[in-house]
């Protein structure tokens, strides 16, 4: 019974690592632009979409499609920002979250009418192709390297938040903008980088996946109720919180798989409720 | 920033809110309205899933129909009339199903419907027909209750079948009843009635066969699930001989994808993908089977497959399929075509084409469809015809993966018969 | 002028009467759709447009409306019933719930709702036994409008269907016209404006959150009611956040701040969408540039600004 907890314990934490890849660049966005964006899943279904094309369509190597599809994402997030989220920075809660709502939408439709609505997959990395014996059961290397992919992420983030200088801006202009903007931060260019990171970080998500998972529309906002639920778990704007979050809600999904099948659904709002009502900033909110 | 609510506003909105109204409902009525029928084109009102992961199946079914349709209309049509085609997006919603029907005969003039890929839009969309008074065929939907519970327990008679249900999925207990090596099942299903429905009906009829076949663990994935890796982790921990799979489409290729990934092919020893001998699935994991990474275990059936049976009929429609449209035909296509030429052959019959006198024609017929014969059963409207089951081999002859080393088992031993008893759609 | 405006509304109502002598089956289905929308969207932006909270789990209670009435139609088959067992079920299960999303504000009551709509469309997929699972319930009868003993009216033609919708649609908005314009209505106008203000004047704003949201929810659930018996099917898609997105986009529409802005939006959603349809299958496209284009020009909703352009060149003397 243990082992196969511990199993299944792996299996989640893979699971775990696309989920943190989508929420990290929520919240971040969150944090410092103060915008809920639904529109991050869609992010996420274009990167897996741009990987599918270079890699799958194109035969490129699988290292290149990745940083390809990150650079035209990126590319998509600067023109989101500059021509419409720049304008909605200071308007009321509920058009912010329908304009995204709209650009969901938007990008739906379009995958379909370039890609076809038919899913897709490409064929897997010859280098990824094999197990590990973990626990006497084969664990794929592919789901190794998203782990140790989310964990270098994190990592990442942390190092650039911490230690650099550009970090240090955003997190400024998190806590106070005016002030930020006072000692001299350019906030609309910050803005745009932020995001355009953020669209990075939800594009290789859907990049990182697509050998393994289908390519289709809607794939992002499938996933995006969840990166929410982990958002508001970990605290809106809190890296950590959603590193952790996203861990917790992998976890317990691939538990819920194995041992309570009719709840599995359920069980992630519950903990939402939970969290919103006895902790509404979230396990690291302030 | 508040404005002042005062009545006069409130007057001025509803003002142009009726104008709006007004004008547009105005406006359907001029283009849409209660025209009077000349005999123009008979009109067949199609709708399937056109987008998301089970795309292909609605693309698949309006291929067929327009297959039939224009061979039909080049040898002059049903009753001297020109067929016309109109396929919506079902959305694989029953609220929208239900409302492109209504749309398509109350408001597009359908003379007939067909189509549908999901089994709930199907249970939504029979029981309006009466009040539409229009034959539906339908052409995916696998439920058994369709046929079971709404024809013969309620007497929906415009509703018609054309496609194998639920009872093929099971086939594998008919497949693997004499394998004595192979007693510890496990399921990977789908998190819906289908799913629950096709592995109870497995279950009832290998015990039939197999007393001592154990069922060791299910696992369920709802709707979008994209990682079966934890399902499949669960599964394979109670160490199964064999593995019957629901999951379809896009998502049976990445169960299987994932499945590989996870060594599973190594420790079992059959895999059985209801649905895998569907062309989509086939074309997804088309390396991996010429790569054989699934060392000959993998089994699947389908609702129709392009290599049987070896009729004359069949490889005519396999090739016009292929000249017209570049691809296989899936079981969808093949549903949707053979439903075009039922509907010729029993509105001749008929001479007219209400509703009634057609359904009567079509009671109790044997059509030669591309499938085989399909005889149209009498009390559930179901058509019954033989799609065997087989090995996923890769084979010189075709650019994609087919069913080899074909096991026939005739419809009449693995279909349900009435009277029905209920199924359990549990897990 | 206040004549021409009441007569211009009476001329609607009598048009929204007539208009089965004149349309098909088709038109008075469509209508009856947005009949329901509009009553969903109301109370939604009771919510959102006069107490200023974002709801974003609606759906859940319009699901608990249709759901409670098609179980009560399916043992007994009396239209009535079925109707305010609906609208009970949902002012219910808001208020229940409510007690748990009024304490929280802005981005965590909108979190919340979400989260809670989603909990009801998880049980409505899962709980086969009562809800029918992702089958949903069918064979749901269009009972008569009956009461027993004094008369019985056959629903099976869409046109008395419709009228059944209609007369209730037009009671509910009355009423809802009613309350905005009275003592409670302006006070959550003041919520809105300024919590601490309402709050120092010794009004408890947290109980009138929580009786706008049980409004809301009985709206909601009334809405939902009137679905079961259209459609004679209830699955649990009606319950998943997309569908609580659509009062939101409608209002949007339509205009948060004035009353007939969801009405407005409703008609106009229908519109565009079923014309889009007929002429290409990518409709979501169109429907979404529309929202941000709408979002980014036309705050007020697009109708708001027609009017005052229209108005400003009418009162011109």
């Amino acid at each position: 019974m243990i082992e196969k907890l511990l199993f299944q314990t792996l299996i989640g934490l893979s699971f775990s690592m696309y989920l943190w890849l989508l929420a990290a660049g929520l919240t971040l966005v969150f944090g410092v632009l103060g915008v809920l964006n639904f529109a991050h899943g869609s992010l996420f279904m274009l990167g897996a979409y741009a990987t599918f094309t270079f890699y799958g369509k194109l035969g490129l190597n699988f290292w290149l499609s990745i940083f390809l599809s990150l650079l035209c994402v990126g590319g998509i997030g600067v023109i989101l920002e500059c021509l419409f989220f720049r304008r909605i920075y200071h308007i009321d809660l509920p058009y912010q979250l329908i304009l995204t709502f709209g650009f969901i939408l938007i990008f739906d439709d379009l995958v379909k009418m370039v890609w076809g609505g038919v899913a897709m997959i490409p064929p897997m990395p010859r280098f990824f192709e094999g197990n590990f014996n973990i626990l006497g059961r084969p664990f794929p290397y592919y789901n190794v390297f998203i782990i140790c992919a989310g964990i270098a992420v994190a990592l990442l983030l942390w190092m650039i938040l911490e230690k650099t200088w550009w970090g240090r801006m955003i997190r400024a202009s998190a806590s106070d903008r005016e002030m930020a903007s006072a000692i001299g931060i350019n906030i609309p260019i910050l803005f745009t980088n932020v995001f355009v990171f953020a669209a990075m970080l939800a594009a290789l998500g859907g990049a990182l996946g697509t050998p393994v998972r289908v390519v289709a529309p809607g794939i992002g906002t499938a996933m995006i109720i969840q990166a929410f639920v982990i958002t508001v778990i970990g605290g809106l704007g809190n890296l950590k919180g959603a590193f952790v979050g996203a861990i917790i809600v992998g976890i317990l999904t691939s538990y819920g798989i194995l041992l309570f099948p009719i709840f599995e659904l359920f069980i992630i709002f519950v903990v939402m409720a939970i969290v919103l009502m006895v902790k509404p900033q979230g396990l690291f909110g302030k | 920033m508040a404005k002042k609510m005062t009545r006069r506003k409130f007057l001025k909105d509803t003002v142009v809110g009726g104008i709006a109204l007004g004008t547009s409902l105005g406006s359907y009525r001029i283009t849409y309205g209660q025209a009077k029928k000349p005999p123009g084109p008979i009109k067949i009102g199609g709708q399937g899933a056109i987008s998301g992961a089970h795309a292909d199946y609605g693309w698949q079914m309006m291929a067929g129909a327009t297959l039939a349709i224009e061979e039909i209309n080049a040898k002059g049509g049903i009753l001297k009339r020109k067929l016309e085609l109109k396929f919506m997006d079902e959305e694989l919603k029953p609220a929208t199903a239900v409302k492109n029907a209504r749309y398509l005969v109350t408001d597009w003039g359908a003379d007939f419907l067909f189509g549908i890929d999901s089994s709930g839009s199907a249970m939504a969309v029979g029981p309006v027909l009466p009040e539409l008074d229009r034959l539906c065929f339908f052409c995916h939907a696998a439920t058994h209750r369709l046929t079971e519970e709404l024809v013969a327990g309620k007497g929906i008679k415009q509703i018609f079948r054309m496609v194998a249900p639920v009872y093929q999925d099971a086939l594998a207990a008919w497949v693997f009843k004499d394998a004595p090596e192979i007693k510890r099942w496990a399921g990977i299903n789908c998190d819906y009635e289908y799913g629950y429905v096709a592995w109870n009906l497995f279950k009832e009829n290998i015990r039939k066969f197999r007393p001592d076949v154990e069922f060791v663990a299910a696992a369920w994935a709802p709707f979008w699930t994209m990682d079966f890796s934890s399902h499949i982790a669960a599964v394979m921990a109670e160490k199964p001989d064999a593995i019957f799979a629901t999951p379809w489409a896009g998502e049976g290729v990445m169960l299987l994808r994932q499945a590989l990934m996870l060594g599973v092919f190594d420790k079992i020893q059959i895999w059985w993908q209801c649905m895998g001998g569907s062309v989509d699935l086939l074309e997804g994991i088309s390396r991996e089977v010429a790569a054989d990474k699934f060392k000959g275990k993998l089994w699947a059936t389908a609702r129709y497959i392009h290599n049987y049976p070896a009729t004359p009929e069949n490889k005519t429609f396999v090739e016009a399929f292929r000249k017209r449209w570049g691809k296989f035909p899936n079981y969808s296509a093949e549903a949707s075509y053979s439903t075009i030429y039922a509907i010729k052959i029993g509105a001749e019959k008929a001479k007219s084409l209400e509703t009634s006198k057609v359904a009567e024609a079509l009671e109790g017929m044997e059509l030669k469809t591309p499938a085989g014969p399909r005889l149209i059963r009498k009390e559930d409207h179901q058509a019954i015809y033989t799609v065997p089951g087989g090995k996923v081999v890769h084979s010189p002859d075709y650019p994609i993966p087919i069913l080899g080393d074909l096991k026939i088992v005739p419809a009449k031993e693995y279909f349900r018969h009435p009277p029905f008893t209920p199924v359990a759609a549990t897990k | 002028m206040k004549r021409i405006k009441f007569f211009l509304l009476l001329a609607l109502v009598i048009f929204l009467f007539s208009l089965p002598a004149f349309s098909g089956k088709y038109i008075l289905y469509i209508t009856i759709h947005i009949l329901i929308l509009s009553v969903f969207a109301l109370g939604f932006n009771l919510l959102l447009g006069y107490t200023g909270l974002l709801s974003f789990g609606q759906a859940g209670f319009f699901a608990m409306g249709a759901y409670a009435c098609a179980k009560i139609l399916l043992i007994f088959p009396s239209l009535l019933v079925g109707t305010m067992t609906g609208m009970i079920a949902g002012a219910l299960s808001a208020f229940i719930l409510g007690f748990l999303c009024v304490r929280h504000t802005r981005i965590y009551f909108s979190m919340l709702t979400l989260s809670f709509g989603m909990m009801i469309y998880s049980l409505a997929w899962k709980w086969r036994e009562v809800t029918g699972g992702d089958d949903g319930l069918v064979g749901i009868p269009r009972a008569p409008f009956e009461i027993p003993g004094v008369f019985s009216i056959n629903m099976n033609p869409m046109g008395n269907y419709y009228y059944y919708v209609l007369v209730i649609s037009l009671v509910a908005i009355y009423l809802l016209y009613r309350l905005i314009h009275s003592p409670f209505g302006l006070t959550l106008k003041g919520i809105r404006e300024s919590e601490s203000r309402v709050a120092y004047a010794g009004i408890s704003v947290r109980h009138y959150r929580l009786l706008s949201f049980t409004i809301a929810g009985l709206y909601a659930g009334l809405a939902g009611s009137f679905l079961p018996p259209l459609e004679n099917t209830v699955t649990p898609p009606i319950a998943h956040w997309t569908h609580s997105a659509e009062p939101v986009m409608v209002t949007l529409l339509g205009g948060i701040h004035t009353f007939s802005g969801p009405i407005v939006g409703s008609v106009v959603f229908y519109i565009i969408k079923d014309i889009i349809v007929r002429y290409t299958q990518y409709w979501l496209i169109w429907f979404g540039a529309i929202i941000v284009f709408l979002v980014l020009v036309f705050r007020g909703g697009i109708v708001i600004f027609l009017i005052e352009r229209i108005w400003t060149l009418m009162n011109r003397r």
